[in-house]
């Protein structure tokens, strides 16, 4: 997160905290918007081999610091504007 | 050198002594202490004063912040904390509570401490190395404030165990280091109706949660959320990171413990640590703490609990009695050791030994820990390709025929032996060449050190740093 840039015109930024971040070599990036939620696993999965089963599925995920469901009945749901700030968060249980 | 060492011996022997000695002065000092205390209480001028002279003195400074005063002082004297874990997070959260004047703090943690612990874990030191974790944390504690009941469970939270343990306590913090413990935690809260303030770090992240506030039981919305309705998934076994591999700074964890303690004072003073009172909820929220953050912090708005939540909503069917079968090792994904090679493809430290000396080129080293790991200390001419650069199915280090790290000098049917810290990575790594065809159909062969750097260290070379 060390790069807090605005997201460029038609983009969205994406955070990585944790074991995202450490996938994908990354705290941050944009990526082209509008987006539905429920692409944006897939979109990563293209970006990032095995994100998916290896962190995302595990992971929280908001957008503008408010947690959203991936639909889970196969309708779009929220679409991630552009300017919009997604996080994905993984759990970190050591301490 | 044969002096010295005596010297050395005879002076650690006198140090024991004179530490032992201290340890019984202490001990009295503390008697007739608390013998001077319980004489205060009972002359009938000074019986109006709900705390001892020591104690207005010593939370004075807290007691005079407006949300504190008195009320809130003997909210915290009446109050009583369960603090799993020992470590980077019960450390820095468990002496915030005691300076607080928590009248009563329990200790979970099995562990002994050990030195690779003392960068963080602030509350053991040189000394108490090889002490269990929570007898050398209640020394420390005890002497940074006498006025409080310290219990120890030398033990780990168990399925078994754990209903007894937390049933004794009013606010449970969650400071241990893996996501089986934290399912068990947080279930256990949401069954005996205890709140929650779960914290955890790993390199330079943090993440804390108050769970579970109001401590409502399962089914009722009104409740606040529990770690199952954050994480329904608990993340795949082979991912899951520890501080011992994926490494931690000390501050990073230490202000997630000092959160933590905050949470906990707040929870406490505020009057909230029981479901009758009246509650606007406040405070559920997630913060994400990390180091190279532009903030460094973030704050998310936690839910309500989830409606599927197999914890705490209505369907739960988590009762009091299941809980001591319930497998959490299985929900988790057991973490078995890897063994996916054949014998024949793997060799022995100090098998390796021999063919080091050869200068024929005939064989590579492959150590594929992190840069930063093989940066503290490597073997000679081995090569360094970590293995975080051999996942995803597009890597370039995995070029069929022969990938740019081979050297140019080496020949074609040059035996690879791979070798990493503790032996499981190298497993992989071994595996993997061999499904990218490096091994030119059994031409070269391709195998893995067993046990890594670590039995390196046991079986050849004792001067081997361990870190």
């Amino acid at each position: 997160m060390s790069l807090a840039t605005k997201a460029p015109p038609g983009h969205f930024s994406i955070l990585y905290f944790a074991s995202a971040s450490s996938y994908t070599a990354k705290d941050t990036e944009h990526l082209p918007a509008p987006l539905p939620v429920s692409k944006l696993f897939d979109r990563l999965e293209e970006k990032y081999a095995g994100i998916k089963s290896r962190v995302l599925e595990s992971c929280l995920l908001t957008v503008n610091l408010e947690y959203v469901d991936m639909p889970d009945d196969g309708s779009v749901g929220l679409v991630i504007k552009e300017g919009d700030e997604v996080a994905i968060i993984p759990p970190v249980s050591s301490g | 050198m044969e002096s010295a060492n005596a010297s050395a011996a005879a002076l650690r022997a006198k140090i024991a002594a004179t530490e032992e000695r201290l340890k019984l002065l202490k001990a009295q000092l503390a008697n007739i202490e608390e013998k001077e205390a319980e004489e205060v209480e009972e002359s009938p001028v000074t019986r109006k004063w709900p705390l001892l002279p020591d104690e207005y003195k010593r939370y004075g400074r807290q007691m005079i912040v407006p949300s504190v005063g008195i009320q809130g002082q003997l909210r915290l004297k009446d109050a009583s904390v369960l603090i799993v874990g020992a470590g980077g997070l019960g450390c820095p959260s468990s002496a915030y509570l005691a300076g607080a004047g928590v009248g009563t703090i329990g200790i979970v943690d099995g562990d002994i401490v050990e030195t690779s612990n003392l960068h963080r874990q602030i509350l053991h030191n040189s000394s108490t190395v090889g002490m269990k974790k929570v007898d050398s944390i209640v020394s420390y504690l005890k002497s940074l404030n006498p006025h409080l009941k310290y219990i120890t469970h030398p033990t780990h939270l168990t399925p078994q165990n754990a209903a007894e343990i937390v049933s004794q306590y009013e606010l449970v913090l969650d400071c241990t280091d893996h996501p089986t413990s934290r399912y068990l935690i947080s279930d256990t809260c949401i069954l005996l109706q205890k709140p929650l303030v779960s914290a955890s770090a790993l390199r330079r992240d943090g993440q804390l949660i108050v769970l579970n506030s109001p401590p409502l039981p399962a089914g009722d919305a009104k409740g606040g959320p529990c770690y199952r309705c954050v994480f329904p998934k608990p993340p795949p076994t082979d991912s899951v990171v520890s501080c011992g591999d994926g490494g931690i700074l000390g501050p990073v964890v230490g202000v997630m413990g000092v959160l933590q303690a905050l949470e906990g004072i707040k929870l406490i003073v505020e009057g909230r640590l029981k479901e009758e009172q009246e509650v606007d909820g406040r405070g559920n929220t997630m913060l994400l703490f990390s180091a190279s953050g532009s903030p460094q912090f973030r704050s998310l708005k936690m839910r309500a609990r989830s409606s599927k939540c197999v914890a705490c909503s209505g369907n739960a069917e988590l009762t009091l009695e299941k809980l001591p079968g319930m497998d959490y090792a299985v929900f988790c994904g057991i973490a078995s050791p890897i063994g996916i090679l054949k014998p024949e493809e793997r060799i022995e430290a100090k098998e390796y030994l021999e063919l080091e000396q050869d200068s024929e080129k005939t064989h590579v080293l492959l150590d594929v820990r992190e840069k930063v790991q093989f940066d503290i200390c490597s073997l000679e001419n081995s090569i360094n390709i970590p293995s975080s650069s051999f996942q995803g199915t597009r890597s370039s280090s995995l070029q069929e025929g022969k990938p740019s790290w081979l050297p140019e000098t080496v020949r074609a049917d040059a035996s690879i032996y791979v070798i990493c810290r503790l032996g499981n990575d190298s497993q992989i790594v071994t595996q993997k060449l061999k499904e990218a065809g490096l091994d030119n159909n059994g031409k070269r062969a391709i195998k893995d050190i067993r046990g890594g750097l670590k039995a390196w260290k046991e079986q050849v070379n004792p001067s081997w740093p361990e870190y």
